[in-house]
């Protein structure tokens, strides 16, 4: 076993884990944050998409032992029910979630696109989430979600 | 299985000699390759505490690159983009911006798939490959490096790579079955010297033909010291069908790639095209 410590959704957290064990174990079974899905568990479909020190990566191919004093956001340090962050409520005004298994992901992948270029272009928001796979909408609504956040933020 | 998390590379080799460790690069591939359980190593030495491997600098001679660079981390770097087109090109299409994110060239290479999208940019440009064991640090061509079987004695650790700063130009095209997150099913990657309006040195790499990435010396001594114009294109197009029909024989995926190159390889060219401004 070792220990790591590290921040998730700005709490610090100091646990005994097996090295074996992924970010994406970890953010389930241990902190109870659900929130993180496990899509393919290959780094293909971005479900499990959370970010770390600033950037996207997928938790399904990340160990433990890798995040030691890091910085996490999950889903759940996005917003919530009374104060949904912009680009949850885009989401739920252009209708961009059907069976909502990808959404944390996507959610996530736009956050951090829109924290760096807040008016990105329809191409970089492409790119953005390039690595969410969804397998209902045929993101043309996640995209115009997506767009509408970024015009929110500008007014 | 135990962790280690070294905060040098000295401290790196000394703990694979004595564990037997497996080194952690990004994880992307080791990762994955441990939850099948098609790897399970007794120890693995983490290099993400290291930060000399992830530098990108310049030198006189070379663009040297840390094995702990992340795709992300090129695909963003200015001098990349200027004086290594050809890798920076391959880290824009490579996974998606998750796995960019994550994944090492060193990782890239220490895993070796033969679709591995930093290896024939590298391989093009003429890369040295740095490597570190107990017996010291050794610094060979990595078209050498990728003829040895297996790939690196136990223990040896990747540094980086040394870009000699010596073609201008570069370019690099891939095919995969959708944009984002494809394997590549094939890739091609040039680099070119100018001289005048001709094509001086030319070094052409290929993916995903065969088992490694690999660098064709019959293409080079094709396309090299010859008018840089549309029939240079179009011999091009025909020896590196050539090559792939040679190097993969009768496999099932042959009759594919051997028509596929010609449009990769048209690709590559235009990518390399634009940087220099070639086209009236």
């Amino acid at each position: 076993m070792i220990t790591i410590e590290f921040s998730v959704n700005d709490k610090t957290y100091v646990l005994e884990v097996d090295p074996r064990e992924r970010l994406l174990d970890v953010l389930r079974n241990r902190l109870g944050l659900m929130g993180t899905k496990e899509g393919c568990g290959e780094g293909e479909c971005g479900a499990c998409t959370v970010i770390l020190d600033g950037k996207t990566v997928n938790s399904c191919l990340i160990l433990a032992g890798q995040v030691h004093n890091s910085v996490i956001t999950t889903i759940e340090g996005v917003g919530n029910r009374q104060s949904p962050h912009p680009v949850q409520k885009a989401f739920v005004e252009v209708g961009a979630v059907q069976c909502g298994f990808c959404t944390p992901g996507m959610v996530l992948s736009a956050k951090n696109l829109l924290d760096k270029n807040p008016h990105p272009s329809d191409e970089e928001i492409g790119v953005a989430l390039s690595g969410n796979l969804c397998r209902c909408t045929g993101y043309d609504k996640i995209l115009r979600a997506v767009k509408l956040a970024a015009e929110e933020g500008k007014q | 299985m135990k962790y280690y998390q070294p905060q040098s590379v000295n401290e790196a080799i000394e703990i694979a000699h004595s564990s037997q460790g497996m080194f952690l690069a990004g994880g992307t591939d080791l990762v994955l390759q441990m939850q099948k359980r098609k790897i399970q190593p007794k120890a693995l030495i983490d290099l993400g505490r290291i930060p000399e491997l992830r530098d990108i600098k310049e030198t006189k001679e070379y663009i040297e690159i840390g094995s702990m660079a992340t795709f992300s981390d090129m695909g963003q770097n200015q001098l990349i983009a200027e004086k290594a087109a050809s890798l920076w090109l391959a880290c824009q299409t490579m996974g998606s911006p998750q796995i960019r994110n994550q994944a090492t060239i060193g990782g890239n290479l220490g895993n070796c798939s033969p679709a591995a999208d930093g290896l024939p940019p590298l391989l093009a440009l003429g890369a040295e490959a740095v490597l570190i064991s107990g017996e010291g640090e050794k610094q060979m061509p990595l078209a050498d490096l990728l003829e040895q079987t297996p790939l690196l004695s136990p223990g040896t650790l990747i540094v980086g790579f040394k870009i000699p700063k010596i073609y201008q130009l570069s370019g690099f095209a891939k095919l995969g079955r959708r944009e984002a997150l494809a394997i590549a099913r094939l890739s091609v990657a040039v680099a070119l010297e100018l001289d005048g309006s001709k094509a001086g040195k030319v070094r052409v790499a290929l993916g995903a033909v065969g088992r490694r990435a690999f660098l064709s010396d019959s293409l080079a001594q094709a396309l090299s010291q010859r008018e840089f114009n549309e029939s240079w294109l179009e011999l091009g197009i025909s020896q590196v069908q050539g090559v792939v029909r040679a190097a993969l024989g009768d496999r099932a995926s042959a009759p594919y790639k051997r028509v596929a190159v010609a449009g990769v390889f048209r690709e590559a060219i235009a990518s390399l095209r634009q940087q220099g401004g070639l086209d009236k």
